[in-house]
């Protein structure tokens, strides 16, 4: 009997709202796929493209990085730099042939617990088919 | 024309009144055909200047090495360098104002206009002469080159030895200078970024087999980081080669040094290595392509970054290296910036 | 022992080597090198040079020295990982390359050999390739105590007469490898002999480069050491470290622990090339470092190239293949700064 593949990934939520949704979902019971390793970071903006960089190499099959909506970060800004940088990651990453779907971004806050778990359910149900990502990943020995 | 005896004579004007330390210019190498840098410090020396299609080094490059040499010094000469730039390299000059890593006072801009060509492309040449050495190359009159071998002179239209990035040029007149030689001629590129544009309409997988098989053979001898300007740093956070540890820094701080990527030149850390670059010239590279042609295993690098280029400027309205005053791509934004790709 | 193979035998040869590792140049994105040829049978020898040289196959860029794993008992596991000897070949070794074989051989074994070199090396068989003509324009193996028939550091030497092969075997790896071939292989004769010999004659007028009368720099550049010269050659130089990785004779390298995984502590310990030219080479710990510029291991390279390995093994280290001024990305050209230090005024 095989096993059915599930998906790893790694999610950069922001402090103040991504985490702070995902807390809301865990208190409140709601369930969701636990495919999720969460790094909680101080800001999306504070998300370097290494971080997404490292994640992939390490053997993640999925990244999703997720900060508050624009007009709402802590740091008044820190989102609208991620916006961009993580455009051009997004952009660099599908242009060496990486799949779209495994690098995502998402704006969640603290109040949206349901939307948090729906954003798993969804990035789950599209990095499954696509198997183990192996393109980036560091080889392992046996 | 771009006349050498014009770009000699200024170079002898600003040594001789000592106005800047040395002038950074091309000379001929020891081949006797290709240019190479060269650092004139007397004004006796200015004879071995040249100009011509070999001169594809993006001399910007020393401009860097003179900064970095100042800050180590007590009491540093603050005259200005000198320093012969290309379009291509004065928008690498530009870069560096905007950063601030270096200010305008200290760099005397001794601009050449590329016309109605550029320079060529060694291995192009190489491939097209069969086997010929070649003796000379020169500027052709209208847009071709003409090249002398042991067989005696040929023209070879520039679009067929013309260096890639040449042929998508946007700035083949300087756009800074404290002095420009050759004409400010007009000229329109259809494809600005056609070169990327034909790698974007593989599927994903040939993408993939395209990238992996070219950095596959790459042995990190990181000479495309340091032929480019704009690889400045200190200690480079992918994979360092210059620890910047002093006397002072503690156990602790180099116990937490983070290692990003192993030095083993594999597929997954070649291209980690890659991509992080690319990353980091979002927006500063201004495609001088010193990285494709330095590399000596002839990995396209140029269309890693050019990427970007395109995106900054189809995504963010971002044109790089034309105006000092502009901020970093990554250090500001728009509140029209493209969100559709966010959930 | 000289023996003849008709061009057109020569996949034939390839054909019988099975049990062998073949590695012979290809042209790979208008880039030269040796790789395991896939179909034996589509090796041509018509080309220049290779930009990464054989020592690539006994000297890989990247090798394991062991593997370590955290066991339960508090204790690590460690296993050895060395090389196979598995029979491997090399064609179209070009003598400056074999050459260069030798010295790195110096270098690695004497009193302690060094068994992950030696084993790749034992197991290597290398065919040489005579340059009739002078692969690249920046050759000068003349002026190294080199040649472009050289025999040295190889088990076979080929000679193109045109449509045929003149072999020499020179070793009994050699011999083997050539009864290998079985009866394709004919006895040489006399005229053939003569041919290959005027091939190689000739060959020594044809290099374009000279490095003249430099019996002397080892002890000129012994009182250079502290001379601005250095100063004014490094200028240009990048720090790339590309004309140390492309070099034959360089054999620097690196060791490192990649760690693979966190519980249980699992990885391996790792060689890799690394250079003398890249400015954290020789930093200490405590963040002195006594080469810190470009001027400082410019010196270095030349000195460790024509006074130092001179002085310990009585060999030039460098064999003109010209790889260094060919790929150096500002021109900086090994010969000039010799003939430079050669005539500056002590």
């Amino acid at each position: 009997m095989t096993e059915e593949f599930e998906p790893k990934i790694v999610a950069f939520l922001c402090k103040w709202c991504s985490s702070a949704g995902s807390d809301l979902a865990g208190v409140s019971r709601m369930e969701y796929p636990a495919n999720v390793i969460p790094i909680q970071v101080m800001c999306s903006g504070s998300v370097s493209p290494l971080y997404i960089f490292e994640a992939f190499n390490r053997g993640a099959d999925g990244v999703l990085v997720s900060g508050c909506h624009p007009g709402d970060c802590h740091y008044i800004k820190g989102n609208m730099y991620a916006r961009r940088r993580l455009l051009l990651v997004k952009k660099l990453l599908e242009h060496l042939g990486l799949e779209p779907e495994r690098f995502q971004m998402s704006w969640v806050s603290a109040a949206e617990g349901q939307k948090y778990t729906q954003v798993i359910k969804e990035l789950v149900k599209e990095l499954k088919p696509l198997g183990p990502q192996t393109k980036l990943r560091r080889e392992r020995n046996g | 024309m771009v006349k050498h005896e014009d770009v000699r004579a200024e170079a002898k004007k600003l040594l001789e009144s000592g106005k800047v330390k040395y002038i950074i210019a091309y000379e001929l190498g020891a081949d006797g055909w290709k240019a190479n840098p060269v650092f004139i410090k007397k004004p006796e020396d200015v004879d071995k200047i040249i100009w011509g299609p070999t001169c594809f080094h993006n001399l910007v490059r020393f401009v860097v090495d003179e900064k970095r040499r100042k800050v180590q010094q007590k009491n540093p000469d603050t005259r200005p360098v000198g320093v012969v730039v290309k379009g291509c390299d004065s928008r690498a000059i530009v870069i560096l104002l905007q950063e601030k890593f270096i200010e305008r006072k200290d760099v005397h801009i001794i601009g050449v206009s590329c016309e109605k060509t550029g320079v060529i492309d060694e291995r192009k040449l190489a491939n097209k002469l069969k086997g010929r050495k070649a003796k000379n190359v020169e500027f052709g009159p209208d847009e071709n080159f003409v090249v002398t071998t042991e067989e005696g002179a040929v023209d070879l239209p520039a679009s067929e030895i013309m260096a890639d990035r040449c042929l998508e040029c946007i700035a083949h007149v300087p756009v800074i200078t404290d002095v420009l030689f050759g004409e400010k001629t007009k000229r329109t590129v259809p494809h600005p970024f056609g070169s990327v544009e034909k790698i974007e309409t593989l599927s994903s997988e040939d993408r993939w087999k395209f990238w992996s098989e070219h950095l596959e053979k790459c042995v990190r001898c990181y000479a495309c980081r340091s032929v480019c300007p704009m690889c400045y740093c200190d200690e480079c956070v992918a994979d360092t080669i210059t620890f910047a540890v002093s006397p002072d820094t503690t156990a602790e701080e180099k116990a937490q040094k983070i290692k990003w990527l192993d030095k083993s030149p594999v597929i997954s850390e070649n291209i980690f290595y890659h991509m992080v670059r690319a990353i980091h010239l979002a927006g500063r590279c201004i495609d001088c392509g010193e990285c494709e042609r330095a590399c000596p295993v002839n990995i396209p690098l140029r269309m890693l970054n050019k990427k970007l280029e395109k995106e900054a400027k189809l995504l963010f309205g971002y044109d790089v290296g034309f105006d000092p005053e502009k901020p970093a791509l990554i250090s500001c934004f728009r509140d029209e910036d493209p969100e559709d790709f966010i959930r | 022992m000289d023996k003849i193979l008709a061009k057109k035998d020569f996949p034939r040869w390839l054909g019988a080597l099975g049990a062998y590792d073949v590695y012979a140049p290809q042209l790979i994105d208008d880039v030269w090198n040796y790789e395991l040829a896939a179909k034996p049978k589509a090796v041509s020898l018509d080309y220049p040079q290779t930009a990464i040289p054989a020592k690539k196959i006994v000297f890989p860029q990247r090798e394991f020295f062991f593997e370590f794993r955290e066991a339960d008992t508090d204790d690590y596991k460690l296993k050895e990982l060395l090389p196979e000897e598995k029979p491997t070949v090399i064609f179209g070794v070009r003598p400056c390359e074999g050459k260069a074989v030798t010295l790195t051989d110096l270098v690695f074994g004497g009193e302690i050999k060094d068994d992950y070199y030696w084993k790749r090396r034992n197991a290597a068989v290398l065919v040489g390739l005579a340059c009739a003509t002078p692969p690249t324009t920046n050759c000068f193996c003349l002026s190294v105590n080199g040649s472009p028939h050289s025999k040295e550091g190889l088990d076979v030497l080929m000679t193109d007469l045109g449509d045929q092969y003149y072999v020499e075997i020179l070793t009994d790896k050699g011999k083997k490898l050539v009864s290998e071939g079985g009866a394709i292989f004919h006895e040489a004769k006399p005229p053939d002999k003569k041919a290959a010999e005027k091939i190689h004659a000739d060959s020594e007028k044809k290099l374009a480069r000279e490095l003249k009368n430099i019996k002397d720099v080892p002890a000129k550049l012994k009182g250079m050491f502290a001379s601005p010269f250095w100063d004014d050659e490094s200028m240009s130089c990048i720090r790339c470290g590309i004309c140390t990785y492309l070099c034959p004779t360089c054999h620097c390298f690196d060791i490192n622990d990649e760690v693979e995984s966190q519980t249980p502590l699992a990885g391996r310990r790792v060689r890799t090339w690394d250079t003398c030219q890249f400015p954290d080479f020789t930093m200490h710990s405590s963040g002195h470092n006594p080469r810190p510029d470009k001027a400082a291991r410019l010196r270095q390279r030349i000195n460790h190239k024509f006074q130092y390995f001179v002085e310990v093994w009585q060999n030039y280290q460098c064999t003109g293949c010209g790889r260094c001024i060919t790929l150096c990305p500002v021109g900086i050209d090994i010969i000039k700064v010799v003939e430079k230090v050669r005539d500056h005024a002590s």
